[in-house]
């Protein structure tokens, strides 16, 4: 009896009762005394809605769209550039492509850089960003930093895979042929790993105009700042305008960013 | 003769290009982050120049006094109890926000995983081609790309305009965003699923229904569930930061304690936002694992 409860509960089942306990349970912590709208909150909603018909499109409002937007744009290249830079050398530390071989010692600096890496991508660039307010000051520097360091730290992971996929032969034909691990790792880890190296950073691009979009948090100009002081005045028709400046700026990136993967992809 | 030399000439037409595009935008990039560089540095005040300040440092120096808690009077939260367990109700809130998100990002993934598919649409898996089916993959897969270019952030801040603050806006948020994402990685997968199974079971006379649901879905489930566990460990991340307005959980502590410059509580709450994380990205490859090895 007790084995073929065992063998029912075992895997598909086990899983799928526990992915629904998971839920019930998250369910229950939300509190349902109180009611799920505010006062007025479907009547605001409704507004917001109409307000789409149409969005605001004055010329001096397009202009401060069009500012925010770039604003958004220019910090997130700034933050994705600061993020490859610090990345790169971090992911070549952790791949262990410099490492003495045999491999057999040298492992204590890949795994400690790797450690690095996950404790910084473990904190949100917005947590980032107010530690960093708090401890340096409001600047765009400072949102520029937050953003740099879990993207550092995803992009290190990521390189040093790619890094360590590498195909083992041609390495190994270099190293036949002397070259110091330096010089495997410029002329045989680099160029084999480029394409893909390349791809992951376009791809993380569209999420860094998110990520910059939402620096206006902690009080830096672009969209989020725009949408956040809309919403503030109540202005809806302002908001939409906005929103459909971010989704196009996103969309376009997103757009650049595939059409570059695609024509990397052999 | 000719024909010969067109064929060589096709394979290097096609080649030319792809490179030359890349090349743009190599071209591209290195003017925008110059540009973007340019703009940020000479833009009015940077803080760059900051950062090499004394100032700055000595500002951090105090900030980082004040989360280890040694300049502090009175007892560190540490130390208490009873603040553990205070802030560990907010992260257990916390947890239950993020579960919820996914709950909702896989709820709504689920029901549009097969008009979401150009293959289901388009009758290539069984089931007449419709142009319902077209139209419907069309709206879903914009719906897609809508609620995944806004960022949690910004739909939170919608939401929380309408809703009473609290986990359930909070995971909405998330749970919007994240089914655009986990939403238009499925479709994909399924779109390149084997579509023999399905195909047979027409064949054997199953309705377009049964096909999917007993040639595809099977396929598609563990992918699915793949794709939903990674995007539960970033979203674990993300829930503190929807937190920070008034969803609740322990990012609306971390944010009054930021405003209160009680720095040694915000080490507390950091420490928990750390081990969910932690956790989370444990749980979440153990469970992955267990779904591949099926």
């Amino acid at each position: 009896m007790r084995q073929q409860l065992e063998t029912w509960l075992s895997g598909p089942r086990l899983l799928t009762l526990g992915i629904l306990a998971a839920l019930a349970w998250s369910l229950s912590r939300v509190d349902w005394q109180q009611p799920i709208a505010h006062g007025g909150g479907g009547d605001a909603a409704l507004q917001a809605l109409l307000a789409l018909f149409p969005p605001e499109l004055s010329p001096e409002f397009l202009r401060i769209c069009l500012v925010a937007s770039w604003h958004t744009l220019a910090y997130a290249v700034a933050g994705m550039s600061l993020a490859v830079s610090l990345g790169l050398p971090l992911g070549v530390l952790a791949s262990g492509a410099l490492a003495e071989r045999p491999a057999s010692r040298g492992r204590i600096l890949p795994t400690s850089v790797r450690l690095v890496l996950a404790a910084m991508r473990s904190v949100h660039e917005l947590v980032w960003a107010l530690l960093f307010v708090a401890a340096v000051g409001l600047s765009p520097m400072a949102a520029i930093l937050a953003m740099a360091i879990p993207y550092a730290g995803i992009l290190g992971r990521i390189y040093a895979e790619l890094l360590q996929d590498v195909p083992a032969e041609p390495i190994a034909a270099l190293e036949a042929t002397g070259a110091s691990p330096l010089r495997s790792l410029l002329y045989g880890y680099l160029p084999m790993a480029l394409p893909d190296l390349l791809s992951y950073t376009f791809y993380r691009l569209e999420c860094g105009i998110r990520a910059a979009a939402i620096m206006s948090f902690v009080g830096i100009d672009g969209i989020g700042f725009q949408i956040e002081l809309s919403l503030a005045d109540l202005l809806f028709r302002q908001v939409w305008t906005l929103l459909i400046f971010l989704v196009t700026l996103v969309v376009a990136v997103d757009w650049w960013s595939g059409r570059v993967r695609r024509s990397l992809a052999y | 003769m000719a024909r010969t030399g067109a064929e060589q000439a096709r394979p290097q037409g096609r080649f030319r290009p792809r490179i030359s595009s890349l090349r743009w935008s190599g071209y591209f990039t290195l003017l925008l982050t110059a540009a973007a560089w340019g703009f940020i540095l000479l833009d009015g005040d940077s803080g760059f120049a900051d950062l090499f300040r004394e100032r700055t440092w000595q500002n951090a120096a105090r900030f980082f006094a004040g989360l280890s808690g040694t300049e502090n009077d009175g007892p560190s939260p540490f130390a208490q109890p009873e603040r553990w367990l205070e802030t560990g109700r907010l992260a257990l809130n916390t947890l239950a926000m993020s579960v919820l998100a996914m709950g909702i990002a896989g709820a709504g993934a689920l029901v549009l995983l097969m008009p979401g598919a150009r293959t289901v649409s388009d009758g290539t898996l069984g089931g007449a081609p419709a142009r319902a089916g077209t139209a419907l993959y069309a709206s879903v897969r914009v719906f897609y790309a809508l609620t995944r270019a806004i960022p949690e952030l910004v739909w939170a801040m919608l939401i929380v305009f309408f809703l009473t603050p609290g986990i359930l806006p909070g995971a909405l948020a998330l749970g919007i965003h994240n089914l655009g994402i986990v939403g238009r990685l499925t479709s994909e997968v399924v779109e390149n699923l084997d579509p023999a199974p399905a195909r047979a079971l027409r064949a054997a006379g199953a309705s377009s229904t049964k096909a999917l649901l007993y040639g595809v879905f099977p396929q598609a489930l563990p992918v699915f569930l793949t794709f939903l566990l990674y995007r539960w460990e970033v979203v674990i991340r993300t829930t503190v930061v929807v937190g920070f307005l008034n969803a609740g959980g322990l990012g609306r502590e971390f944010r009054l304690r930021m405003s209160w410059f009680h720095y040694d509580d915000v080490a507390l709450l950091l420490t928990w936002y750390l081990l969910l994380v932690i956790g989370v990205d444990a749980l979440s490859a153990q469970l992955r694992r267990r779904v591949r090895w099926e």
